[in-house]
């Protein structure tokens, strides 16, 4: 470890990896409420667990971009943080905000917890992946504020790459676009128009600079080649994001009552996303192939190809699959969506995280890599998940295929109850597959803790 | 996928076999390529369906803006090959010059541009009126951006060569900016007649 | 004519001609299968150009030249395929 405040990465990581496991039991108890319907009912009803899922996904996802961003600002700006007190005061905040609102979700119903969180004062709650209460929405909103503050005045008195910049561009765009949040038009063409802006201009736009900039950092850091390579790559990717994401948004005004041009301009777009992961991924292979170094640290140079690859068969292959307008008439909000999404998320977010913990969390534990046994253990994990991902993503896109089918292309289309029915197989398949990742994520915890002969100290 | 294997700085350059510029641009610029090709096709293959409507509204473009604009860009594109062989014969004061002209020529496209969606705009058109218009705004409008972006690149470049920075040691900056100075060219070589003309 | 030994001379004038043929075509009302062969193939050749003696990709990789030259080639076939298409 460079720099003594990078330590304050850590508690972001193991918080992160927390909630992941949250996310993935949750996860569980959801795959088995498609093919029992009142499993846990009515503790927690499909609609709170689906809720819980996807929430603890986005927060330890965001834990894991605060934390990788600790870890890589001080390194990159070679300076210590600007208050690493901040940091941590900010992560404990963000931290019960959030076990609150799960707590919220379980303990109470929605409408409820909407009414004792002054939802009546500013309605912001009710819509996928921004159900957060008034209170944690604001919270959101300051902890994002004290981290940029952090960060961006940390950057300005030390060295400014070009690797730091993208991400603090990625990192503000991420709190600007969250402010869209707060609008919520009651016009519902309106509302779902601006609801894109967060959810869409997130993972389909700053979020994939953060990724790009963690990428770039660990290839710099495994690879040793030169910083005016990866740097020149990183540009070519992220001016290639911001057109195809930024404009791609149109592929999600197809059906909501915006004007016909959206489906020619989201079409088009949107068809050219997979282009910058697909250019990550020959970034990431090029680079691991002119290393001019052995690094020891085998688990984030595997991690760091993986997301290349899986991010481009997620986002970019499965997303391509559903985007052009007159195959999403069909397939819009089927199970093809549910498997892009899956993969997408694992490919793109959570493997940049995990990579990002892969590389810096021995070094916070002061080694410059973890022994032979634990990497061999990790690398096991990398696989097992990866390969249960792979498959999940499988078996949702049969079951969409098949659904689509039954359910709209058909001349007898049977309705959406009785063609769940009929599918319900591959929602057994898929909840098995879901059983494996949760083993290999067992199996990546595990590896923290094994011991042995450990690499030289950083 | 082969296009990478090209990036090894390793591979032997001899000055026959030589591509100008970086190969992150050529990627970039084929990228930007792609997506217009996909824009090209999807009026092609739109109009396929509408050749009425396209034929008629066809019409009301003005061919002769769209000519002239197409003089300009040959134009500056000419001037901006001026300045890179300039570069490689160390003709100094010759490179900025040039770069200006195509900037100028640039910006000469650029008002043509306002001059002709004025009056369409002014006549209650837009991209809501028809899908012949739809396209009309989207592929020009994309175009429009895209002369704005070549016309920073070679403001930056005519501050890079005043300082001097070019020359035959080093060209690469200027071919890597006037590689994508020629797309814009290229672009509009195929928009021109596909969208103005072709029928 | 010195100059015309510049390739990048011959390939200004050229383009500036097939301009002129092309904005030509236009002005007489050119309509039909032959017409839309004809400002294609302008097309290409002018492509082409920018491609070789702009871009000056003529001695690049040929690799290089391949993906852009086919790119071209690309454009004019998907615009002939659809505009065949409408004819029929």
């Amino acid at each position: 470890m460079q720099f003594k405040s990078q330590a304050v990465a850590k508690p972001y990581f193991i918080a992160a990896i927390g909630l992941f496991v949250g996310q993935i039991l949750f996860g569980l108890i959801l795959g088995l409420q498609y093919v029992l319907g009142d499993f846990l009912f009515p503790a927690i009803p499909f609609n709170v667990a689906r809720m819980v899922h996807t929430n603890l996904l986005i927060v330890w996802l965001l834990f894991g971009f605060m934390g990788g961003a600790y870890y890589m600002i001080p390194e990159e700006s070679e300076t210590e943080l600007f208050s690493p007190k901040l940091a941590l005061a900010l992560f404990w905040i963000f931290l019960v905000a959030g076990a609150l609102t799960i707590v919220g979700y379980l303990a109470v119903p929605y409408a409820t917890l909407a009414e004792l969180t002054g939802n009546n004062l500013l309605e912001t709650m009710g819509r996928e992946f921004l159900e957060q209460p008034l209170p944690t929405k604001l919270g959101i909103v300051v902890v994002a504020l004290g981290f940029l503050f952090n960060l961006t005045l940390t950057v300005l008195k030390g060295k400014k790459t070009s690797i730091s910049l993208v991400l603090l561009l990625g990192l503000w765009g991420l709190a600007v676009f969250f402010l869209f949040s707060f609008y919520n038009p009651v016009n519902v063409v309106l509302d779902k128009f601006f609801w894109w802006w967060t959810v869409h201009l997130w993972v389909e736009g700053v979020w994939e600079l953060i990724l790009g900039s963690f990428l770039a950092f660990v290839l710099i850091k495994t690879t040793g080649v030169d910083r005016e390579v990866i740097e020149k790559w990183l540009y070519v990717i992220v001016t290639l994001t911001l057109i195809t994401g930024i404009i791609g948004t149109g592929h999600h005004y197809f059906w909501i009552g915006t004007p016909e041009y959206w489906q020619w301009w989201g079409s088009i777009f949107s068809a050219l996303e997979p282009i910058p992961f697909f250019a990550m991924t020959v970034f990431a292979f090029n680079m691991v192939n002119r290393r001019r170094r052995e690094h020891p640290n085998k688990a984030a140079v595997l991690w760091a190809l993986g997301t290349g690859v899986m991010a481009f068969l997620g986002a970019g292959v499965w997303g391509f699959l559903h985007t052009l307008a007159p195959v999403n008439y069909y397939t819009h909000g089927t199970q093809i969506t549910a498997a892009h999404g899956h993969m997408a998320f694992y490919g793109a977010y959570a493997m940049v995280n995990l990579m990002m913990i892969s590389y810096a969390m021995p070094i916070l534990r002061g080694r410059a890599a973890n022994s032979n046994k634990s990497q061999v253990l990790e690398m096991w994990s990398f696989w097992l998940m990866t390969v249960a991902m792979v498959f999940i993503t499988l078996f949702l896109t049969a079951a969409g295929i098949l659904q689509v089918w039954l359910q709209r292309a058909s001349d007898t289309p049977l309705p959406f109850m009785v063609a769940q029915e009929k599918i319900a197989l591959f929602y057994w398949m898929r909840e098995w597959a879901g059983v494996a990742f949760l083993v290999g994520l067992v199996i990546y915890i595990l590896s923290f803790f094994v011991g042995g002969q450990e690499e030289k100290a950083a | 996928m082969c296009a990478m294997t090209a990036i090894a700085p390793t591979a032997p350059e001899t000055p026959a076999r030589r591509l100008p510029g970086d190969l992150a641009i050529w990627f970039f610029i084929l990228a930007e390529m792609l997506a217009f090709a996909v824009f090209f096709s999807a009026y092609a293959f739109a109009r396929a369906t509408h050749v009425a409507e396209f034929n008629l509204y066809q019409q009301t473009l003005d061919r002769n803006l769209g000519a002239l604009n197409t003089v300009l860009l040959i134009t500056g594109s000419w001037f901006v090959v001026l300045a890179v062989q300039a570069a490689h014969r160390d003709d100094r004061p010759a490179i900025p010059r040039n770069i200006l002209l195509g900037f100028l020529c640039g910006a000469g496209f650029l008002a043509v541009k306002v001059v002709e969606y004025a009056a369409k705009f002014g006549a209650g058109i837009s991209m809501s009126t028809n899908t012949f218009y739809m396209f009309y705004i989207s592929l020009t409008f994309f175009h429009f951006m895209h002369v704005i972006l070549g016309m920073v690149i070679l403001a930056i470049l005519w501050v890079q060569a005043r300082k001097g920075v070019y020359g035959s040691h080093d060209a690469h900056g200027l071919e890597s900016g006037a590689a994508y100075w020629h797309m814009v060219d290229l672009l509009w070589i195929v928009l021109f007649p596909l969208v103005y003309v072709m029928r | 004519m010195n100059a015309l030994k510049n390739p990048a001379h011959r390939a200004w004038l050229v383009l500036l001609v097939a301009t002129a043929i092309t904005w030509y075509l236009g002005e007489v009302g050119a309509a039909g299968t032959l017409s839309i062969v004809a400002m294609l193939l302008i097309a290409f050749v002018k492509g082409r150009l920018v491609i070789l003696d702009f871009m000056e990709l003529r001695n690049a990789p040929a690799l290089w030249r391949a993906l852009l030259e086919g790119w071209l080639i690309l454009v004019s076939s998907l615009i002939l395929l659809a505009y065949w298409i409408s004819l029929k």
